[in-house]
């Protein structure tokens, strides 16, 4: 489940000393991370002024971004509520291909039509969200976004205007090869950091509580006065719009569209991973997986090369977690006593 | 007419199997509550077994339905007992037991994967080019056998919950698992067998896949959303919806099949399942789900 059994008002306790606690210490750690994305902001200037190259360094990092702004995307439904979205990905293609469209049909950069690409993204998700989560937890929900992502795939693969599963090549940015990156690495940069906030400040907002209290009990919750049916599906299209706007910008950064790099289960996996690895339900929780299950997998690629291995690591790392630390890694610790300040972002 | 006729067998025979399919998943869940997403990968393994006897020593797939069903009963049980018996009387086993059978189809979709290659497969014995004629329609031979031994399956399956102790036993743990526990059913045990039975279900429709349908590792996720459709139509939990969703859908999926090509014919299943989702969420015959 989520990550304690804790009442509605225990919840409420456990939020006001948290909040007290940030007042009084705290501060150190805001200076480290402060430190951290500083030092992440600079780093791109680095082949600016040494002309050196650093694409490879450059590609892990905003490869970390996207998927640190999808995983924490995807646990504002699937953390905080426990409704599991494994079709993910669905939004991002959805994201990739309205703002791929635009730059293949009309030459618009996605650095202007990522806000379109987040609007499709987020009615997608009030649309689905509106079929499936009216009606209270149970598998029905997990499997219609299963059934999502292969009815999207089946589509986008014979749409012919999108160019099928022979997808649609994209053009390059105008610029010097050591410097192309570096406009994908400051907007995956900028969405990962406004994604981790969102996910934050949603956590301690109103409707994070009600959604704390539907992972709880919907029943409870709802006779509480919870508007559950409207906040899960809120919630839903939200963690739908930060997913799209990432796939606004993969698309031109891999230069090429096509339905099998957006639209496999992995990809869902990876995330649903990410946010369990690293802690369900917790905001620094789905960042720690990222970035740790991105190390493994460039190591496993480097190691053994095949897709099929990458697919074999991440369901065995998966049943590692789920039978012997099922809170993840942030809120296992945090279950000892023992989760250092630095990650403790609730 | 007689077209829609002749669509209207072929999509009969084609429920049969689906039935077949679908019966393990219902049974499962019905017992443990556990949603098997990899059941699927079970069938796709079992069909590898069977294409193996096939190709390499001309073993009639139909011959191989007793071992696949042997072998995939044990190999249920094992899964069952390493990774799934733990903590069923949680709160959350359901939402934690959905992840890890999702993280058993990853793990076994990438070894199949890594091992037989993603290339789609079919095992094609004597009787799959054949058919046999009614009138002046036709059913292929491969689907009228499959059909027949897919019920006689079925019938088996349910003389067995109906007449057996054990069966006796599975129903009652369906129906109310705390109860039954009560009136001294060895709920664990009946946990374990029932999985071990839904997965050597799921190793006989393996053999019928291997020649039915071309198949490749990967493809079981396609099959995991077609087979939640046909029981969520019928109630999950549920043996008889299963078998009525199954012969439902697979009617309407061979007319949208020959109306708008075969491409289309798997998004019949998802759109029912929003369909059902939208208006009848309990299904057919289910009983209306409470929170789980």
């Amino acid at each position: 489940m989520s990550t304690d059994n804790l009442t509605v008002a225990e919840i409420r306790g456990q939020r006001q000393v948290s909040v007290i606690e940030k007042k009084g210490g705290g501060k150190k750690e805001l200076v480290i991370i402060g430190i951290l994305l500083l030092a992440l902001f600079v780093y791109p200037l680095l082949p600016v002024v040494t002309g050196s190259n650093h694409n490879y360094s450059l590609h892990l990092l905003l490869f970390a971004f996207l998927y640190i702004a999808m995983a924490s995307s995807w646990n504002i439904l699937g953390g905080y509520t426990g409704y599991l979205s494994l079709g993910h990905n669905v939004f991002f293609a959805v994201g990739g291909y309205v703002s791929g469209m635009l730059l293949a049909s009309f030459g618009l950069s996605p650095f202007f039509t990522w806000p379109l690409a987040g609007i499709a993204a987020l009615l997608v998700g009030f649309g689905f969200g509106f079929i499936t989560l009216r009606i209270r937890r149970g598998p029905a929900f997990i499997i219609s976004t299963i059934a999502l992502l292969m009815l999207i795939r089946i589509l986008f693969d014979n749409w012919e205007f999108i160019g099928g599963s022979n997808g649609i090549s994209l053009p390059l940015i105008d610029l010097p090869v050591q410097l192309v990156k570096i406009p994908f690495y400051y907007a995956l940069l900028i969405l990962a950091v406004v994604t981790v906030y969102s996910s934050y400040w949603i956590k301690q907002s109103k409707i994070g509580l009600g959604l704390r209290a539907i992972s709880q009990d919907e029943i409870k919750a709802e006779s509480a006065g919870i508007p559950t049916s409207f906040y899960k599906i809120l919630a839903f299209a939200i963690s739908g719009l930060f997913v799209g706007i990432g796939g606004a910008f993969w698309g031109q950064y891999l230069t090429y569209m096509r339905p099998n790099i957006y639209l496999v289960i992995l990809i869902a996996a990876n995330l649903v991973l990410m946010s369990i690895l690293g802690g369900r339900g917790t905001v620094a929780g789905p960042v720690l997986g990222a970035v740790i299950l991105i190390i493994i997998n460039e190591f496993f690629v480097s190691q053994f090369g095949g897709s099929e291995l990458n697919i074999v690591g991440t369901g065995v790392i998966m049943l590692v977690v789920l039978l012997f630390f099922p809170l993840g890694i942030v809120g296992s610790l945090r279950q000892a006593g023992k989760l250092p300040k630095l990650l403790d972002w609730d | 007419m007689s077209e829609l006729i002749q669509i209207l067998l072929l999509g009969l025979a084609l429920g049969g199997v689906f039935a077949l399919m679908a019966s393990g998943l219902t049974l499962v869940f019905g017992v443990m509550r556990i949603v098997n997403l990899a059941h699927p990968i079970f069938i796709i393994m079992a069909a590898f077994i069977s294409y193996w006897a096939f190709t390499l020593y001309q073993i009639d797939p139909l011959l191989t339905i007793p071992v696949n069903m042997v072998v995939m009963f044990f190999v249920g049980i094992a899964v069952y007992k390493t990774v799934l018996a733990r903590g069923v009387d949680k709160p959350g086993y359901v939402t934690i037991t959905v992840l890890i059978t999702f993280a058993v189809a990853l793990t076994l979709d990438g070894l199949l994967g890594y091992f037989f290659s993603n290339n789609q497969r079919v095992a094609s014995p004597a009787y799959a080019t054949e058919a046999i004629f009614i009138g002046s329609f036709f059913i292929p031979k491969a689907q009228f056998y499959a059909a027949m031994v897919s019920l006689g399956l079925i019938g088996l399956v349910w003389a067995f919950l109906k007449f057996t102790r054990v069966g006796y036993a599975i129903r009652a743990t369906t129906q109310n698992r705390s109860a039954a526990q009560l009136l001294g059913v060895n709920v664990g045990q009946i946990s374990t067998f029932t999985f071990g039975l839904g997965i050597a279900l799921a190793g006989a429709s393996g053999a019928l896949m291997s020649f039915l349908f071309s198949f490749f590792p990967a493809k079981h996720w396609e099959w995991i959303a077609i087979l939640m459709s046909l029981i969520v139509l019928g109630g999950m939990g549920s043996l008889l919806g299963a078998v009525v969703g199954a012969f439902l859908l697979a009617v309407v999926s061979a007319y949208v099949s020959s109306f708008f090509g075969p491409t289309w014919s798997p998004i019949t299943f998802y759109l029912a399942l929003f369909l059902i989702l939208l208006i009848r969420p309990e299904g057919l015959f289910g009983e209306k789900q409470e929170a789980l």
